[in-house]
């Protein structure tokens, strides 16, 4: 006798749960600009932990049925974050490439649910295979055209490569914590952080670093002139009523956050 | 510290009796029902050892296999045992083959299976 599989138990509705992490911008316009929606898998499973989820996902070939669910959810979520936040959500580089609909999809979803097209953000996620990029491409452009904003996940990192950036010409380059972690005293990373700051000069974009969780690394990320922190050092991934207090109130928190928080009006 | 272990297994019965008995024995026990979902957490946990049905999902299934070369590929430093109650030397064979650690039939006296577990994580 066996259970459901995982995928059954995924896929029954409310199983995901979609939490925001606030992302803060550096330089003297501070405060959070935009926040990242991520989801999490139903509490008791192995699928709990996210790089599980989509490990998992990508493995039963589901990420295109998989990534409707999760954005369908990350917006329903998203109703009660403060106005004026941008949203980003994540989507696999092969759902771009092969489900031709998913841009009239999410831009019917977030006009339904209020949410203007140039107020969303699609961070791209590559793991698969390399494919020929015309259904990709077209995506992205069409996407652009109509406001929304794109961003390259995991820079740096993974299979984000030179070629996706030249394919997607993103207007945030997010840079994975691996390079994040440890920047402060380590000149190597530092240098790559500086390579990446500049390549996305060229490209006209900004570049959020990700998996910020040391004071110091915020500091040298500061110095470096990079625009957008996110990481457990400033907000963990919550609950869009949670977040309001961002945008409102940041007294009491720790010295990280009022370095980074906008100052009062 | 408790070692971390793996436990790939479709029927529910003997999964919900592997991790009591290996929970009591002071392993610190997750379960998987699919090849998927163990590869899964393979790649993102680590675990000190993971004990692999040889079929998953049908009487000619052999994903056992796919997960011992699995772990060797991606947690090489990871011990593996193989259960089966269709045990034959070819299959031994390919299990050695893909680096398993040990394969043992089914039924397994649990406490043998504990013992083995243990000899073989803290023999890292």
């Amino acid at each position: 006798m066996s259970s459901p599989s995982l995928l059954d138990v995924l896929l029954r509705p409310g199983s995901l749960q979609a939490v925001f992490q606030p992302i803060f911008a550096l330089g003297e316009d501070r405060g959070v600009r935009f926040v990242e929606g991520l989801i999490r898998g139903p509490f008791g499973t192995n699928a709990r932990e996210a790089s599980v989820l989509f490990e998992y996902v990508r493995r039963k070939g589901k990420e295109v049925e998989f990534d409707r669910l999760c954005v369908r959810q990350v917006v329903a979520s998203a109703a009660g974050l403060p106005a004026g936040l941008g949203l980003s959500v994540n989507i696999h580089a092969s759902t771009l490439e092969y489900d031709r609909s998913f841009p009239d999809f999410l831009l019917h979803l977030a006009e339904a649910s209020g949410i203007p097209a140039p107020g969303l953000i699609v961070e791209i996620v590559e793991h698969g295979q390399g494919f020929s990029g015309a259904g990709f491409s077209a995506a992205v452009r069409s996407l652009r055209d109509r406001g929304v904003g794109v961003a390259l996940d995991d820079v740096g990192c993974g299979q984000s490569s030179y070629r996706r950036m030249l394919d997607c010409q993103p207007q945030y380059f997010k840079v994975d914590r691996y390079l994040v972690h440890g920047c402060h005293g380590d000149p190597r990373r530092q240098a790559i952080l500086d390579s990446i700051a500049g390549l996305a000069r060229t490209f006209s974009s900004r570049v959020v670093a990700e998996g910020v969780e040391r004071t110091a690394d915020l500091e040298t990320l500061r110095q470096l002139e990079i625009d957008f922190a996110q990481g457990f050092l400033l907000a963990e991934p919550g609950p869009a009523s949670w977040l309001a207090v961002w945008s409102t109130d940041v007294s009491g928190y720790t010295p990280a956050i009022s370095a980074v928080a906008a100052p009062p009006e | 510290m408790s070692h971390k272990i793996l436990i790939v297994e479709d029927e529910d019965s003997i999964s919900f009796a592997l991790r009591r008995f290996l929970s009591m024995r002071g392993f610190d026990v997750d379960c998987a029902s699919e090849l998927e979902e163990a590869q899964a957490l393979v790649a993102h946990v680590p675990y000190a050892a993971v004990v692999a049905d040889l079929r998953l999902t049908c009487v000619h299934g052999a994903e056992g296999l796919e997960m011992i070369s699995h772990v060797r590929k991606h947690a090489p430093g990871t011990r593996t045992i193989l259960l089966t109650a269709y045990g034959s030397p070819e299959i031994e064979a390919e299990a050695r083959s893909r680096g398993v650690d040990a394969v043992l039939p089914k039924p397994q006296p649990l406490g043998e299976l504990a013992d083995l577990l243990t000899a073989l994580v803290e023999a890292e």
